[in-house]
């Protein structure tokens, strides 16, 4: 008996050993960027210390001060949010006639929209570019605008399919009954039945935008006036500091990251659930 | 059978539904009159479009010199150069399907009626979206570096072609939809009505599509039979297939290693490295570089060398790193989806954490490693590494070429297990407890249970997640690019190297076009052997 219960001990202390492990190797990074936005950039040079000696906010006033930093955090919303927009609505749109309407060339279409799931960003970019220049939209906002759909449009479209597939068909027929047309049964009756999914799918699209790289820093090479944040803070140079301003790097970091961090932590059910209905139904 | 007249979309929806399908009344013979007119719009419409794409072509300057004598070019290429497949396809079959819909009018279908209101809302939208387009280009200054403010005179002026069509666009649809009782018979069947309908709601998708991926998609192909270049305004020349065969020429050579004279064995450079003869006088002439060489043992050695040694070298580091990270991932991803699936206190506290690397965008999350990876002691990994004891001294993480792309698979693993781990851990939920339950009566222990119950039943979702990940791996550009820069290669930043850096878009095109194929031949790879279920 005892030496059962002794081994049941051993394994619950085993169990949160793994569970205190995986919780700090996920963790401990953040931890890492927060701890070395307080700490200047001389104690960043030195040895390392698992608490900044000297806690300060100077590379925060830096970054609130650096022009660059916060014209990109505007390019950034005005991009994500003009994106989301986009995906959603003309996203929600193929959706339902994918999902809820049947005709012919349907297979077709969904193969067609899955495959672009599946799209390497990077072997269109030499093709985009040359239609981003001809359109005469180089170098602007408006160039990360009219590429972005090729990620968040396909992933969009698939996930509010397999959400419009799950709602119970009963609902268009009362609606149809009742006299309303597809045009109403969808906007009246479906849309607001699906509003939690395109919460998810608009969130997991902003985050798309937000955190894309690639475009951004192509399409801005000329014009550092229309830099998002990932490309500012890849090519970041301080304020208060010449050379390598690391401290201030983490400090816009978290500038950016903690507004996302609490958006996926208070919908963390609706990002998991989002992200597992493109892949676990498939 | 459900007998109601189907309303268009952009027609007040409020109104009540008409009860009854059948004609109200005889047209006068100006409502008669008023519908040649709009099929004969129609008709006049998908001439136009022709007509339009003729011109284009044969005004073309490069078209025009070749067909005058003037350059030696291919005139296939000329044309797919300026032109593409995909727009001369559709200004045609949609040129043919108006065409074909305005004699249908005529006819006096209600489904053709249907139809053609459709395609005028849509072609409103669409001339609309072009005059936009032309009023923006045509004011905004030409040069951005002379700040001479947006010229109205001329935006005005270019945007008044659009706005005639328009008016006439929108007038036709203005009779159509008063006149759809009065003129048309019959009555559009259910099936017509959602077929209708489910295009109609496609046709933005479509658009979007066909502009954002199908579009550069082509232009990448044809641009990587060319030596097209981005600055400058050079002729192009068709190269045929000379780009890839730069890219993917590469050869396999045995070759011995260098003696070291006093010891009689292999010589060895100062980090303990084995040091190799070079491949023959004669490939280095045509060009082939080393590589690298993999050691057979016995002094001797398999040299690799190409044409493009950083492409072949890209290419071997990509896979490298697919391979071990998304390897990795699985491992560790399915380890924490097991620990997350049993029930303990905190369990969704630890899920939201997981969260985390996810959501911190991949640049930042790879200037944070930067930091952490430093080569002294400033950088936290060395500090813990050498107070712990496990390393002697520092290591130069993101320097030293032996482990560059470990730390990169450390960082992406990292950043992407906890993706791979809530994939998983959705997978795992689905499985039914009494499997468990049942496995344990028949006497099966914990790992027998693993590999009987667990791994089985979450097949498909491992599928789906493996192929996720190595789609996005195999094009992993943000980590390499911001941690090793041009110091070690990724495919994809080699392709943004020679498209900015170098502006050679037909060789970058070419890349792009073989990262294509490759993740292509993935992705089939996996839906055959693991059978993902698409549907």
């Amino acid at each position: 008996m005892t030496a059962k219960a002794l081994r049941h001990l051993l394994g619950r202390v085993g169990f949160w050993l793994l569970v205190i492990v995986i919780a700090v190797y996920t963790l401990f990074p953040f931890y890492w960027a927060l701890n070395s936005s307080f700490k200047s950039e001389q104690e960043i040079m030195e040895p390392a210390s698992y608490l900044p000696r000297n806690p300060t906010l100077i590379n925060y006033q830096g970054v609130f001060q650096n022009d660059e930093f916060i014209r990109a955090l505007g390019n950034s919303a005005i991009v994500s949010a003009t994106t989301v927009l986009l995906a959603l609505v003309v996203g929600s749109f193929a959706a339902y006639a994918l999902g809820r309407l049947r005709f012919r060339g349907r297979t077709a279409m969904l193969y067609a929209v899955l495959s672009m799931t599946m799209f390497p960003q990077i072997s269109v970019l030499s093709g985009l570019f040359a239609i981003v220049r001809d359109l005469g939209v180089f170098g602007s906002q408006l160039s990360l605008i009219i590429s972005y759909p090729i990620f968040t449009l396909p992933f969009t479209v698939w996930v509010l399919t397999s959400f419009f597939r799950g709602l119970p068909k009963e609902i268009e027929q009362a609606a149809l009954v009742d006299g309303a047309t597809t045009f109403q049964t969808f906007r009246m009756i479906l849309l607001p039945l699906t509003a939690p999914a395109l919460v998810t799918t608009g969130l997991l699209a902003f985050i798309a935008a937000w955190n894309e790289y690639l475009f951004a820093l192509t399409f801005t090479m000329t014009n550092p006036s229309a830099r998002t944040v990932p490309v500012a803070i890849a090519l970041f140079s301080g304020r208060i500091a010449r050379e390598e301003p690391i401290a201030e790097v983490m400090a816009a970091a978290m500038v950016v990251t903690l507004p996302l961090l609490a958006l996926v932590l208070i919908f963390q059910n609706r990002i998991v659930a989002g992200l597992t209905a493109g892949a676990v139904k498939g | 059978m459900v007998t109601r007249t189907p309303k268009h979309p952009l027609e007040d929806i409020d109104e009540p539904v008409m009860p009854s399908p059948e004609r109200m009344r005889s047209p006068t013979d100006i409502e008669a009159v008023t519908i040649e007119l709009i099929s004969g719009l129609f008709i006049l419409i998908g001439l136009g479009a022709f007509a339009l794409l003729f011109v284009s072509i044969n005004s073309d300057p490069t078209i025009q010199a070749i067909t005058q004598g003037r350059s030696e070019q291919s005139l296939i290429l000329a044309f797919l150069d300026s032109f593409g497949i995909v727009v001369p396809i559709l200004v045609l079959v949609l040129g043919g399907l108006l065409i074909w819909l305005g004699v249908r009018l005529r006819q006096r279908g209600i489904t053709a009626a249907r139809w053609a209101q459709l395609a005028l809302v849509w072609l409103s939208v669409g001339v609309g979206v072009l005059g936009l387009s032309a009023f923006y280009n045509a004011g905004r200054p030409v040069l951005a570096l002379t700040d001479t403010g947006f010229k109205w005179a001329e935006a005005v002026g270019a945007i008044i072609p659009h706005a005639v069509i328009l008016v006439v666009l929108l007038v036709a649809l203005r009779w159509l939809s008063r006149l759809i009782n009065v003129i048309f018979e019959g009555d559009e069947t259910l099936t017509a009505r959602d077929t209708r309908m489910a295009w109609n709601l496609l046709i933005p998708t479509l658009a979007v599509l066909i502009v954002v991926a199908a579009r550069p998609l082509e232009e990448t192909f044809i641009t990587s039979l060319t030596d097209k270049r981005f600055a400058g305004t050079q002729t192009v020349n068709f190269v045929g297939l000379n780009n890839y065969a730069r890219l993917l020429s590469f050869r396999l050579d045995i070759v011995p290693c260098r003696l070291n004279e006093e010891t009689n064995s292999c010589a060895t450079d100062t980090t303990g490295a084995v040091r190799w003869e070079m491949i023959d006088r004669e490939m280095l002439r045509q060009g082939f570089r080393p590589v690298s060489t993999i050691d057979l043992g016995g002094g001797r050695g398999l040299t690799i060398s190409a044409i493009d040694a950083s492409f072949i070298s890209s290419a071997g580091n990509t896979l490298f790193f697919t391979v071990v990270s998304v390897l990795l991932e699985l491992v560790l991803g399915l380890f924490v989806a097991m620990v997350v699936n049993s029930k303990f206190r905190g369990r969704g506290l630890m899920r939201a954490a997981m969260l985390v690397p996810w959501a911190i965008p991949t640049v930042i999350s790879a200037r944070l490693w930067e930091i952490m990876l430093r080569d002294n002691q400033s950088g936290i990994l060395n500090k813990m590494l050498v107070d712990l004891g496990i390393l002697s001294q520092s290591q130069a993480w993101l320097a030293n070429p032996n482990i560059q792309l470990w730390s990169l698979i450390l960082v992406d693993v990292w950043k992407t297990t906890p993706f791979m781990a809530l994939l998983l851990l959705a997978g795992l939920q689905t499985i039914p407890e009494d499997l468990y339950e049942a496995a344990s009566v028949d006497g099966a222990n914990r790992v027998r249970q693993f590999f009987a119950v667990t791994i089985p039943l979450l097949r498909p979702t491992i599928a789906v997640a493996l192929v996720f990940r190595t789609l996005d791996a195999l094009r992993v550009f943000d980590v390499f690019n911001v941690l090793l820069g041009r110091r070690k290669l990724s495919m994809a930043t080699y392709n943004f190297e020679t498209l900015v850096q170098n502006q050679d878009g037909g060789y970058a095109s070419a890349i792009g076009v073989i990262i294509f194929i490759l993740i292509f031949i993935f992705a089939v790879i996996y839906v055959r052997t693991l059978g993902v279920e698409t549907e």
